[in-house]
């Protein structure tokens, strides 16, 4: 009898439960912040919104970025894919998209314009698959040469706008004692990339860019390989052995001011502030001369969020409302402030969460024409390796100009 | 016998086989069965569907040149862990064994085994700075003795591999000596005084008595080192990540690139295949060459 009550009395209870939260809607988020101070910021971020939301409960995940391309890359393709999830743009987002689960925003920013003004314009296009808007621009980002100032002004030396100009400048600061003034770290190859998609978009011509990034051409521009014959021309002023430095280590090798220069991404601002003793500033890769790509372009792109569209629509709903909240101005606001990341949300970003330094990297973004976005995301992962695994071996001089270009021709024709 | 007619009935041994046989089943027979299947389809893990292609990717497989160079490295890997992990690990143990060391034998055994208790991740990150030719111990010591260029060694493509090689060598040799030590230590003593009433000397016995008497555990390391040598991952892609290029690639470091940082599955799986082939082959090999298990 007693055992009876008690299944009895557990029965209600759950039942009592249940009725408490069946208005309740659990919104599955996975994200690629698992790292202080990131973490704080989206929890704090997250309480706030279930706060203002008591009807909404949203449940979160998080792997560090590469686990994250793996995992988000098997899950958007199962039925446990998550209703809320972060993307970066390009050929990463396209990825993700064919699989036919990621939710189109065309709609929703149709019945909410505002919502659409108040990102960057700049932001949206790199998340535009098929003239379909996919994702939410969160975060924006840019690669420039930092340099020491203090030394410029010091040695009489300017700021280069041409690319024989910085050979120019190389030269100098190589005659001023400085035998490697690029510092640079590329035992993880995707700092190869950043150079080869920066060159390449200043050398090639845009249309048979776009068209072999996207797997219809054959990369037989000759542009490639002048352009792959700058870099290996700009390795002759990098670090030493530059394949067997990370990246961190050439940063680190900047900052403690071996080499007065090396090619970082604005975001990177906040791991200089500590350490730093001399004034520095930034510039974007300069021109080439005879180039077809346009000079002003920037390298770096945003990352944004998704939503799935296989979710229900009141968890759809709530899902929309979540992305909204933290691409607001008051989320985009605390991000910059918290973790030193750069919000594309209009007026997020003032002298308050962002030191002179970032202010001048955001200048330096909204000055350029458009991004120009990261190679290895632009286009398929098997032609991005090819580049970046000859873009290695051209500056040991295992590999030619022409070696590296028709691997990148095979593996080009792989995928065809 | 009477607890056997009394609680055992025709079932019970099968019962007790059940949950091992589905255990191995699940995490081995069916990948292993599926995977074969897998490499004559091109698929990524994004997509619903899988195209059939048959035999093309065996097609690429012999044609594709990094698949030389992995095998090639993995014969490196393989040569050079037999000769340290193998051989001089047995000469390491005879002579800790020996009556000449048994004062700082104790000592050196631990030495030597220390490093088998640290990670593997931990241990490669430890040599990416060793090596580092800025920062790094080797560099540094070899300026000291006035060396002008050392070399780049995890960022030059010649020997970004050997690199690799030799962190892997400091890592197993010492848990192989420890494993023959222990076999010596079963060595009946009668032997080697009988011996070296004789008149053999040293070599002599080490030739003639502890070789054929270890000549099981030599089998068991030696099948586990060359298996070991042509699976080899983390080492690798901790170290060097098979770069710079390809040049440091390992079958299981180009496995792991194709199948989650290229996207293909297909042709991922049919590297596992010829890894499979090439293991089983040479573990059959061996087997026939010891003739284990029908020791005189």
């Amino acid at each position: 009898m007693k055992k009876l009550a008690l299944a009895l009395a557990l029965v209600l209870c759950l039942t009592a439960c249940a009725v408490a939260f069946a208005d309740q809607v659990t919104v599955k988020f996975f994200h690629r912040w698992p790292n202080e101070p990131k973490l704080s910021y989206l929890n704090g971020l997250i309480a706030e919104f279930e706060a203002a939301n008591p009807d909404i409960k949203i449940e979160t995940d998080q792997v560090l970025n590469d686990s994250y391309k793996e995992k988000i890359r098997v899950l958007v393709s199962t039925d446990d894919i998550p209703d809320v999830f972060m993307s970066w743009s390009g050929s990463f987002a396209t990825n993700l998209v064919k699989s036919g689960r990621v939710q189109t925003w065309d709609d929703i920013l149709a019945a909410d314009p505002e919502f659409k003004d108040s990102i960057i314009e700049s932001q949206w296009p790199p998340f535009q698959i098929d003239g379909k808007q996919y994702g939410v621009p969160w975060s924006m980002d840019g690669k420039a040469f930092f340099y020491n100032k203090d030394l410029f002004t010091e040695l009489g030396l300017e700021v280069p706008t041409t690319l024989n100009g910085l050979y120019e400048l190389c030269e100098a600061l190589k005659a001023a004692g400085y035998e490697e003034p690029i510092s640079a770290g590329f035992s993880a190859p995707w700092a190869v990339s950043h150079y080869l998609g920066t060159i390449c978009q200043r050398v090639v011509d845009p249309e048979t860019l776009a068209k072999d990034y996207a797997g219809e051409g054959d990369f037989t521009d000759p542009g490639y390989i002048e352009a792959l014959n700058i870099f290996k021309k700009l390795g002759e002023y990098m670090t030493k052995d530059p394949n067997s430095v990370d990246h961190e280590f050439a940063r680190n090798a900047f900052i403690f001011g071996e080499s007065p220069m090396v090619y970082l991404q604005l975001g990177e601002c906040k791991y200089l502030r500590d350490d730093i003793e001399f004034d520095y500033g930034f510039f974007n890769f300069p021109a080439v001369e005879d180039g077809k790509g346009d000079p002003g372009q920037l390298t770096g792109a945003p990352e944004g969020m998704m939503i799935s569209n296989v979710a229900s629509p009141e968890v759809q709903e709530a899902a929309i409302k979540f992305v909204k909240f933290v691409i607001s101005q008051h989320g985009g606001y605390e991000m910059t402030k918290q973790t030193g990341e750069l919000s594309c949300v209009k007026g997020a970003l003032d002298e308050t969460n962002l030191d002179a330094k970032q202010l001048e990297a955001v200048d330096l973004i909204l000055k350029s024409t458009e991004p120009a976005l990261w190679q290895d995301n632009v286009t398929d992962a098997v032609i991005a390796d090819a580049f970046m695994a000859g873009g290695q071996l051209l500056l040991t001089g295992d590999k030619t100009a022409e070696d590296v270009m028709k691997d990148v021709q095979t593996a080009a024709a792989s995928i065809k | 016998m009477q607890s056997r007619r009394a609680g055992m009935n025709v079932m019970t041994p099968y019962i007790y086989v059940l949950p091992c046989v589905l255990l191995l089943g699940v995490f081995v027979y069916i990948p292993l069965v599926a995977n074969f299947y897998y490499s004559a389809y091109s698929f990524s893990a994004l997509s619903p569907t899988k195209e059939f292609v048959g035999l093309q990717n065996y097609r690429t497989l012999f044609t594709d040149p990094v698949i030389a160079t992995a095998i090639v490295n993995n014969i490196w890997y393989c040569l050079i862990s037999v000769a340290i992990q193998v051989l001089l690990a047995l000469v390491i143990a005879s002579l800790l064994e020996d009556k000449l060391f048994a004062k700082i034998s104790t000592v050196l055994r631990t030495t030597y085994f220390l490093p088998v208790l640290i990670s593997m991740t931990v241990v490669a990150l430890l040599f990416s700075f060793v090596y580092h030719p800025k920062i790094g111990l080797i560099n540094a010591a070899l300026k000291f003795f006035g060396m002008k260029n050392p070399p780049a060694w995890t960022g030059d493509p010649k020997t970004a591999i050997f690199s690799a090689i030799i962190m892997s060598q400091w890592h197993s040799t010492g848990y192989t000596t420890m494993l023959f030590i222990v076999a010596i230590q079963g060595i009946s003593e009668d032997l080697y005084e009988a011996a070296e009433i004789d008149g053999a000397n040293r070599l002599q016995r080490f030739w003639h008595i502890t070789v054929p008497q270890v000549r099981e555990m030599m089998f068991v390391t030696m099948v586990t080192t060359v298996t070991g040598a042509f699976l080899v991952f983390n080492d690798v892609y901790i170290l060097t990540q098979g770069g710079p290029g390809n040049a440091s690639t390992t079958l299981a470091v180009y496995m792991y690139r194709n199948a989650f940082n290229l996207d293909k599955m297909g042709y991922a799986s049919t590297i596992a295949v010829i890894m499979l082939i090439i293991c089983m082959a040479l573990a059959i090999i061996q087997n026939t060459a010891f003739r284990s298990g029908k020791g005189d």
